[in-house]
């Protein structure tokens, strides 16, 4: 009798599962029919309303009103050139094939440099999140050293390092140790207690704790900081170049400036941009595939 | 009247459920806890000389307002953290640290978000080191209990909240505990949902009899679920008394409008006013 009494009670939470099931397919197919459909009745509307055509004609609307800016006269062509003569200067550093050779020094300092600062960063991150009396003791440290900024580190690296690579890598670690540390580090103190109680209440090994929940509730926070660490090291690596190196974009604007190629100096800020906007983007779509389960990021 | 009666009478305790009474599984002797032991700090006694003997097999609703220190005392019993002083055993060995023999459900579910709902179900099994096949064999038949099916490969943020209770319910039972904690796990859901995921733990815990402590402050739930209600009060922590319970397993939704049980919860609210006034 108690069973039969039961029946109806699990018969309805079933359906209560399944209507929350219907309920959720319905929203997730409804979600992009309806954007569809309100967009549709004006196809140029529709165009604005794309994300990437918004981002070109921004850049556009840039570059026309720069052209305007130097081509109508309005500044000198010598102080600011026009889009077209940048333009024209980078077609012919690209085919003399100076602007790979710097470039590509430019990107391996940042990427060796970028490297050894996202061991560095995470490592002490992980340590000074996990163990509040190591975090204790180092956090003044990072924090009496991170408000120097890697320009004035520049005597003293080329002191240890002299002119040349090291001293670029040294000078990217610099600039992208404190980021990575610090998204490190805020992401491992803000740990929810409670998901890890309930790892270790499961019985999680010590790996498990690691790699299965530690890292991946970690990521949300980490990958963002590593982007801006990216970025910072990228704008130190061409600081390094303009002083402490014979190749690479930033030592292309110096020389050029000396050689009052106005037109190659902007050509080399114009990579410059353009590169660390690459980077950042690309970036940032690695960090919305790995943490797609997080609700902040679908919204 | 009947209520009164039931109250730790002797006659009734002879008669719970399924254990003989010195089967004792967790006993929990003279436990206190003091937070804020800095000499700067006020000492907040959270738990003060809690004992409690709980059989195995035994459903036990701990009631009480906010403050009470229901939540502490689960959390000791989890291992999460120490007690300040007292101890308690589980089958005679103190327990020290957190272990798979008594897992939690959390009030904020606690899913790892991360994974899907099969993933975070095989947590537990993954962390024993069972095979591949043998996990996802005993998560689907997990998903099965909780009426999941179908979800296998949704992640807790495509759920409602009853729906990530039920995962976080098949998680906790996957490691096949002794005694499954269960911190106000239907706090956050709404009353539909809450009455329906009661009669589903009802349902579940006496299908697997497991030792089940439920951390609760809502009345009717406690004595819904429980063979017995530990009610504990605030500022310190303490058992204030215990109501047995002798309903009939299972537990059905017709039980709530019997006469016993209208009377009790109506008995123990008159009673608890006064605390709860205070606890606010």
């Amino acid at each position: 009798m108690p069973e039969c009494m039961n029946e109806p009670s699990a018969g309805d939470a079933k359906e209560d599962v399944l209507m929350e099931a219907r309920a959720d397919a319905g929203a997730l197919a409804a979600a992009p029919a309806q954007r569809k459909s309100a967009a549709k009745p004006l196809p140029l509307a529709r165009l604005l309303a794309n994300g990437s055509v918004r981002a070109g004609l921004g850049l556009a609307a840039f570059f026309a009103f720069w052209q305007a800016v130097s081509g109508l006269g309005i500044v000198d062509g010598f102080l600011l050139p026009s889009p077209l003569a940048v333009a024209q200067a980078l077609w012919d550093l690209a085919l003399d094939g100076s602007l790979w050779i710097h470039l590509g020094a430019s990107l391996q300092r940042v990427a060796v440099g970028f490297l050894l600062a996202c061991i560095a960063g995470l490592a002490l991150g992980l340590v000074c999140g996990w163990w509040r009396t190591v975090s204790d003791f180092v956090r003044p440290v990072v924090e009496a050293l991170r408000p120097i900024p890697p320009l004035a580190w520049i005597p003293i690296t080329i002191l240890w390092f002299g002119l040349g690579d090291a001293a670029s890598y040294f000078l990217v670690f610099l600039g992208a140790v404190f980021p990575a540390f610090v998204a490190t580090y805020t992401a491992v103190r803000g740990l929810d207690r409670n998901q890890m109680n309930a790892a270790l209440c499961l019985g999680a090994k010590p790996w498990q704790l690691f790699w299965d929940v530690l890292i991946p509730a970690s990521l949300p926070i980490i990958l963002p900081g590593l982007r801006i660490a990216l970025g910072v090291g990228w704008m130190c690596v061409v600081t390094a170049e303009l002083i402490a190196a014979q190749t690479g974009l930033g030592y292309l604007i110096q020389q050029s400036r000396m050689l009052f190629q106005i037109n190659n100096v902007v050509a080399g800020m114009v990579t410059i941009g353009l590169v660390g906007f690459a980077m950042s983007a690309i970036l940032e779509r690695i960090e919305r595939r790995v943490n797609a389960w997080a609700p902040s990021e679908r919204n | 009247m009947a209520a009164t009666a039931a109250r730790i009478s002797p006659s009734l305790r002879a008669q719970a459920p399924q254990t003989t009474p010195d089967d004792i599984q967790i006993d929990i002797r003279n436990v206190g806890k003091v937070y804020g032991t800095k000499a700067s700090d006020d000492p907040v006694v959270a738990l003060d000389g809690v004992s409690l003997r709980i059989r195995r097999g035994e459903f036990i609703s701990l009631l009480g307002p906010s403050g009470c220190g229901k939540s502490t005392l689960l959390g000791i019993i989890a291992g999460f953290q120490a007690a300040s002083s007292g101890q308690i055993l589980q089958d005679g060995r103190p327990i020290a640290r957190p272990d798979a023999s008594r897992t939690v459900v959390f009030q904020d579910y606690a899913l790892f978000g991360w994974m899907t709902v099969q993933q975070n179900i095989e947590f537990g099994l993954k962390a024993k080191g069972m095979a591949k096949a043998e996990r996802a064999e005993i998560a689907r038949a997990l998903i099965a209990t909780v009426h999941l099916t179908g979800f296998e490969d949704k992640y807790p943020h495509q759920m409602s909240g009853g729906m990530k209770q039920r995962a976080a319910i098949a998680r906790a039972l996957a490691p096949d505990p002794d005694i499954l904690l269960m911190d106000e796990p239907f706090g956050a859901l709404d009353a539909q949902t809450r009455v329906l995921l009661q009669e589903e733990i009802a349902r579940i815990s006496s299908e697997a009899g497991k030792t089940v402590i439920f951390v609760t402050h809502g009345i009717d739930e406690a004595v819904f679920l429980a063979d017995r209600v530990v009610v504990m009060s605030p500022r310190p922590g303490r058992v204030r008394e215990e109501v047995l319970v002798p309903l009939p397993r299972p537990r059905t939704a017709e039980m709530r409008s019997d006469p016993w049980f209208v009377s009790t919860v109506n008995d123990l609210w008159e009673t608890l006013k006064p605390e709860w006034q205070k606890g606010e």
